[in-house]
């Protein structure tokens, strides 16, 4: 048995009796195969393909041929390509901040202790969990000038009938009020799931340092739940900046190119001019873009986490 | 500084009282323990002092103000948690700086106290920590810097030291106690622990069952327990009870052990009367010859003294001899005690006689 654990012993620490390192056997591979071809298949390959078709120009039915960056020069000089990174970044802005916003105050509310809570707050998740495209259909119906339901309440507060989605100057606030409805329940989720997380104790010591309601929810609550705000903001973030589906379904960037996100004239420049190439490079520079989102929110939210300070 | 009375103080939760109306006159500067075990209205009691749970009835006075009805906040206490409470997100300057922040106090007088308190208890080098960062003794360092900047009329100790290792509790207990003798504040101190509150209070409150058993110095509670419950609560290890009646002149048990009574008793009134005879094991010595005979059925040695558990005459007695004494489980030793540390209570009221 003896013999036996030394053998093993030297085997792990990947060495030789003598010192001289043992070379592993490459038998691990039929492991890792399966998911590396998958990689490449749904990731690797489609990015790799996206930039090799960005530095042509290719459209659907013509001949291809390569053109090295002239379609990220293209995009620099397009105006409706800048016009819609704006129309993006309102978008993104207004539909995270709301519900971000919103999501707090609601969480806070059903934190504490009330009749009918439970209930309540399933009532209040279920926008989250219903389809976008259905979601759409039905705010575009609410939406009607005319025959919507949200027009008629304004009217009965003796506000006047508004267009919504059918205004250039209120599509993207239309847009945001749906994204906002659907969306602050989940905010609400990880902002409760925070609260419920803090300890409560330091309330008590707040209490005796003098602090009233406002102060505690300011210096105690606010950096202690700070962590699943960011939590919530990297999410919400994410989800507005690449935003298709309600958009589409609702105004498909209109009225005119009022509501085109990045994502709807990329689909438009891609799927409905066939201008592949262009729409790659737009691809490209959006990808990288929230790629430095991501990493700068990330930057963020470390600076926040107060539970892992002291790894710093 | 000021002293807080408390009058009548009663707590209930619902039908269930916890808290029987309790009086308690504590002076300017003055040390009380709140002393009891677990679920006798302790914690309750200081929650109460505090502001932190609200009087069913009664009323409590910090110096000449009425404070039952006024929020913790503007009652000018300072109060330590047993878990600390520290604000997890707050560097050990923040925690300690956190009051006078509120209270908008200028950033160079904020430095200067919790500066002085750092250097008081020796946090200086930690100011920028986390409390996650900190060892139990430091954080519990922080709890007492944070109450300290405050400078309070009143600070509240809410059994501060149950987290921590045996060693630390008692060098946090001296550390407690010079910080009072140092600054002088009035403080009042729960704990289940009967030796913390023996050795840090002025003056210690035994509580059970949401009453007040006993107030009273510590030696005078050690000395002349007022009844069964104080008799045993204090003292460790706790005192033997023994039941039986005083006959011709001596306190005999059922079983037939005599034990002396003391000089104090008068025989001729408690004659025939079914009492219970208290006798602090610490106060029984080994004699060679002429003592009560006991076979031994536990020894315990902790070097400095030996803990022996006898049986004599069928009654159990607990010894604490201080002497290196050569007893073994089996052994018969012969014991005696001096009457005058003999204790006697009335079995039916539990009240001392």
């Amino acid at each position: 048995m003896a013999s036996v654990g030394m053998e093993n012993t030297a085997a792990h620490s990947g060495r030789e009796k003598g010192g001289k390192p043992v070379r592993l056997a490459p038998n691990y591979w039929p492991f890792v195969i399966p998911a590396l071809v998958v990689i490449s298949a749904v990731i690797v390959f489609p990015w790799v393909f996206t930039l090799w078709m960005s530095a042509h120009r290719w459209t659907l039915g013509q001949e291809q041929s390569f053109i090295g960056f002239d379609n990220y020069i293209r995009l620099a000089g397009d105006a409706r390509f800048w016009e819609s990174l704006w129309h993006t970044l309102l978008y993104t802005v207004l539909s995270v901040v709301a519900p971000l916003f919103l999501g707090t105050l609601a969480a806070l509310v059903f934190d504490a202790q009330f009749p009918l809570r439970g209930f309540l707050r399933g009532v209040f998740v279920m926008p989250m969990m219903a389809t976008p495209v259905a979601i759409a259909l039905v705010w575009t119906m609410m939406f009607h000038p005319q025959l919507g339901v949200l027009n008629y309440l304004l009217s009965l507060v003796g506000i006047g009938p508004l267009e919504w989605i059918y205004n250039q100057s209120t599509v993207i606030p239309s847009l945001v009020l749906v994204e906002t409805w659907q969306w602050t329940p989940l905010v609400m989720l990880i902002v409760l799931g925070g609260l419920a997380s803090i300890p409560r104790e330091p309330y008590e010591s707040a209490e005796i340092d003098g602090a009233n309601a406002w102060q505690k929810f300011r210096y105690l609550t606010l950096p202690m739940i700070a962590p699943f705000l960011m939590i919530a903001l990297i999410i919400r973030s994410i989800d507005a900046v690449k935003s298709f589906d309600i958009i589409y379904a609702m105004t498909q960037g209109g009225p005119g190119t009022a509501s085109e996100t990045i994502n709807i004239y990329l689909y438009n420049t891609s799927f409905a001019y066939y201008d592949i190439g262009y729409g790659s490079a737009m691809a490209v520079i959006f990808f990288i873009a929230i790629v430095a989102l991501s990493f700068v929110l990330l930057m963020v939210r470390q600076r926040t986490n107060w539970s892992e300070m002291e790894e710093r | 500084m000021a002293s807080v009375n408390i009058q009548n103080v009663q707590k209930r939760f619902g039908t269930v009282r916890v808290i029987h109306g309790i009086d308690i006159d504590i002076q300017d500067g003055e040390f009380v323990a709140l002393v009891g075990p677990s679920g006798c209205g302790k914690s309750t009691l200081l929650r109460m002092i505090a502001g932190l749970e609200e009087l069913s009835d009664g009323e409590i006075r910090i110096g000449a103000r009425e404070v039952s009805n006024l929020p913790a906040r503007d009652r000018d206490i300072a109060m330590v948690f047993q878990n600390y409470a520290l604000y997890p997100h707050m560097t050990v300057k923040d925690n300690m700086g956190f009051a006078l922040k509120l209270k908008k106090a200028g950033a160079e007088e904020t430095r200067a106290k919790v500066d002085r308190a750092a250097s008081i208890l020796g946090l200086e080098s930690l100011l920028e920590r986390y409390p996650r960062q900190l060892s139990g003794g430091q954080r519990q360092r922080v709890a007492m810097g944070r109450a300290l900047v405050r400078d309070p009329q009143v600070f509240l100790f809410d059994e501060p030291l149950s987290n921590l290792d045996a060693k630390l509790r008692v060098q946090m207990r001296g550390e407690i106690k010079a910080l009072h003798q140092r600054i002088g504040t009035t403080t009042i101190y729960v704990t289940h622990d009967q030796v913390e509150a023996m050795t840090m209070a002025d003056k210690i409150v035994v509580l059970h069952d949401g009453m007040i058993e006993q107030i009273g110095a510590p030696l005078e509670l050690y000395d002349r327990p007022a009844n069964l419950f104080v008799a045993g609560f204090i003292g460790s290890p706790a005192m033997n009870f023994i039941r039986g009646r005083v006959e011709e002149g001596v306190f005999r048990t059922g079983n037939g052990l005599t034990l002396p009574l003391p000089q104090s008793a008068n025989p001729a009134t408690l004659g025939g009367r079914e009492l219970v005879c208290g006798v602090r094991p610490e106060h029984i010595r080994a004699v060679a010859s002429g003592g009560i005979e006991g076979r031994v059925e536990l020894v315990e040695g902790t070097g400095s003294e030996i803990y022996a558990k006898l049986t004599c005459k069928g009654d159990e007695i607990a010894c604490l001899f201080r002497e290196r004494l050569a007893v073994r489980f089996g052994d018969t030793i012969q014991i005696a005690i001096d009457p005058s540390t003999i204790h006697l209570f009335d079995i039916e009221t539990g009240k001392r006689i």
